[in-house]
């Protein structure tokens, strides 16, 4: 794999608490390459946004972070973790060569603040120090994701802009550095599915533009199958998952990524019970060892899967899963 | 079973200020039967909320009547109804909300928030409330020896879970879900449709069910109505809705639905534009202002809404000629 944006490697997080140290990311290990989109797909509290926020190195002094997160810029390799916390290198990175968007575009701004103002800043951080050059790069960001008349909606404040628009300014100034990577964490859970949908296909016309890599958090699996062509699916601080989209959807190998498909609902699919699976997520706190999905899942075996936890194998080219069974066998067991 | 329990007529609220006048809802109408499930779905402000909250009456209407059958066959304006029978009314209308961090009282214990609506409605002992609130959170799906833990110490799941055992409590026979499952994980969502079909098909619960997720409202609705700027569009059979939508938000809308299957491309239709500003809605047509199919007509007259096909109704102009596309095809 070439053109590698960035590669996380054995990515940990403890947390130290009270009582007792939580892991909330366990190992973790991905690529994402140029003009990519990665989903990181999984229920609250998997780790997805601790893994995300890892990579712009913006997680609380109290998540001890170990591994390595390998970014491409301009050539060099450089491991974002052997950065000073909040030293000025992983500031010239974070905002430039990675940017992210938030869930809530309303919590993101200062409301303080004009929509200009604000994205202006980052401009003036990072390209130039010109005020009206800062302004003229502003103003043609906004253009480019689709808001109207950008020179008036510059001068406004985010109450001004509705939920839509607001995205729509906090995509434009996340990329009005064109950064190699976008971390986009849930961007389209707070909007109505009309919005939704354009704000993807802008995200989509946006990547094929500035060959920009995307990885995609969410736990919604309906925009997953629209934007990703690459999906990792996490369970308990681990990728339990990772392949190709059309993969993932038509042939899922792990028994909880069959079971998160299962409970979606497909529209015209009938009336019948979802599936739903049992119990609930186990707390990253003191784990026994043995398969991390073992209490929930319905083809366990009581010998084989309480070992060791399975590390990912490859079932197919690019296709990898964590589990000690062959997930042709199921078919039968359900019968 | 075709007997009517509500009946929701030319309901409007107006929400003012000293400068302007928002029609949240603008002259709703629609008809519940017994052990239905109502789907209502629209964006954000298009005022599905306040129709859900006037028909408890939680906030008044400003016009308009909502009827309710009740157990004892009798017919009731919720709108103009004495205090004494509204009292005993409300017991068999409850409703579970959006939030479940927010509709909980974070100082009360999970049994003290279960048995406030009894000790409010009934006279009952401590032993008689006990045994109700346990067999209610076995219901459910609540361990009963957590039930003296407070909120905190819950799950998302399990909270909708508390508000869902809050509102059966009583017996209810329709329960208003404001966007009951939005708040959860995609797994926990659904083992609360689930339950949710449970419980009805047992206690014969009929469901107004209010959300902005097109899939969930489609698995779990009998009907559906579609609502724009204040005003119900279109109001059909689930199926009927699905497969032959006659107005053109609702074919935008359903365009729009992502599908979890990357196989399949639905091809999307713009809609043009944001929603007006529902201070100063457009003349004619609200919805002409973003659709591509209006004509002069749209712009200037009113549109009435009417029953185009059985139990379908609709209000556009241009029903009868337009070919619309669905999302569920044979």
């Amino acid at each position: 794999m070439e053109n590698k944006v960035v590669s996380v490697e054995d990515l940990n997080i403890k947390i130290k608490l009270d009582e007792g140290i939580l892991t909330p990311v366990r190992g973790i290990s991905f690529a994402i390459r140029e003009n990519e989109t990665l989903g990181l797909v999984g229920e609250s509290g998997c780790g997805k946004s601790l893994t995300s926020k890892a990579i712009l190195g913006i997680n609380d002094k109290k998540c001890l972070t170990s591994g390595k997160i390998n970014f491409n810029v301009d050539g060099k390799v450089i491991n974002l973790l052997d950065l000073k916390f909040g030293g000025k290198e992983i500031r010239s990175i974070r905002g430039k060569t990675v940017s992210m968007i938030f869930q809530e575009p309303m919590s993101s701004f200062s409301p303080l603040f004009t929509i200009g103002h604000q994205i202006t800043e980052f401009v003036r951080l990072h390209l130039t120090k010109d005020k009206n050059k800062a302004k003229e790069i502003a103003i043609e960001a906004m253009r480019r994701v689709g808001i109207a008349n950008p020179e008036k909606r510059y001068k406004q404040y985010p109450h001004e802009f509705s939920g839509g628009m607001l995205q729509r300014a906090l995509i434009a100034m996340a990329l009005v550095c064109n950064p190699k990577l976008l971390i986009a964490d849930e961007p389209t859970t707070a909007l109505d599915v009309t919005i939704q949908a354009q704000i993807l296909e802008l995200m989509k016309e946006l990547q094929k533009e500035y060959k920009m890599a995307i990885l995609y958090i969410t736990h919604d699996l309906g925009t997953v199958a629209k934007i990703c062509d690459r999906v990792a699916v996490m369970y308990l601080g681990k990728i339990v998952e990772i392949a190709p989209v059309v993969d993932l959807f038509k042939n899922p190998q792990h028994p909880y990524t069959i079971g998160l498909l299962g409970s979606v609902h497909k529209i015209g699919g009938g009336h019948d019970r979802l599936f739903s699976i049992e119990g609930t997520v186990p707390l990253a706190m003191n784990l026994e060892n043995k398969c991390g999905f073992y209490d929930r899942c319905i083809y366990r075996d009581t010998k084989l899967c309480c070992q060791e936890e399975p590390a990912l194998r490859e079932v197919k080219e690019g296709h990898f899963v964590a589990c000690y069974r062959d997930a042709s066998t199921f078919e039968k067991q359900n019968k | 079973m075709p007997d009517i329990i509500l009946k929701v007529k030319e309901m409007s609220k107006t929400f003012s200020s000293k400068k302007v006048d928002v029609r949240a809802v603008n002259h709703v109408s629609f008809e519940v039967k017994r052990g239905e499930t109502v789907g209502i779905v629209g964006e954000s402000g298009c005022g599905k909320t306040t129709l859900g909250r006037c028909i408890v009456r939680a906030i008044e209407a400003t016009s308009g009547e909502a009827l309710y059958v009740g157990e004892d066959g009798k017919e009731y304006n919720l709108q103009s109804i004495d205090k004494k029978d509204m009292r005993s009314i409300r017991k068999e209308i409850q409703m579970i909300f959006q939030d479940p961090y927010s509709s909980l009282d974070p100082r009360m214990t999970v049994y003290d928030i279960i048995t406030e609506p009894l000790r409010a409605n009934f006279k009952l002992t401590k032993k008689e409330l006990e045994d109700r609130v346990k067999a209610i959170a076995v219901k459910v799906g609540l361990n009963p020896s957590y039930l003296k833990r407070y909120p905190h110490a819950f799950s998302g799941g399990q909270r909708q879970r508390i508000g869902i055992a809050r509102a059966l409590v009583l017996y209810p026979r329709i329960i208003v879900c404001d966007e009951a499952v939005s708040a959860l994980d995609v797994s926990v969502q659904a083992q609360v449709v689930n339950l949710l079909k449970d419980l009805q098909e047992e206690l014969k619960l009929t469901y107004l069910f209010i959300s902005h997720d097109l899939s969930v409202v489609e698995h779990i609705s009998d009907k559906v109505g579609v609502m724009y700027l204040g005003k119900m569009v279109e109001y059909a059979p689930t199926g009927d809705l699905f497969r032959n939508p006659l107005h053109p938000y609702t074919e935008a809308l359903l365009s729009a639905v992502p599908v979890a299957d990357p196989t399949i491309v639905i091809e999307r239709i713009p809609l043009e534009g944001e929603i007006p500003n529902p201070a100063n809605p457009p003349s004619g047509c609200f919805f002409h202002t973003r659709c591509k199919y209006a004509t002069d007509q749209c712009k200037t007259q009113d549109v009435e809404f009417i029953e185009k096909e059985p139990g379908h109704y609709v209000a556009c102009h241009r029903a009868d000629e337009l070919k619309l596309k669905g999302i569920i095809t044979e």
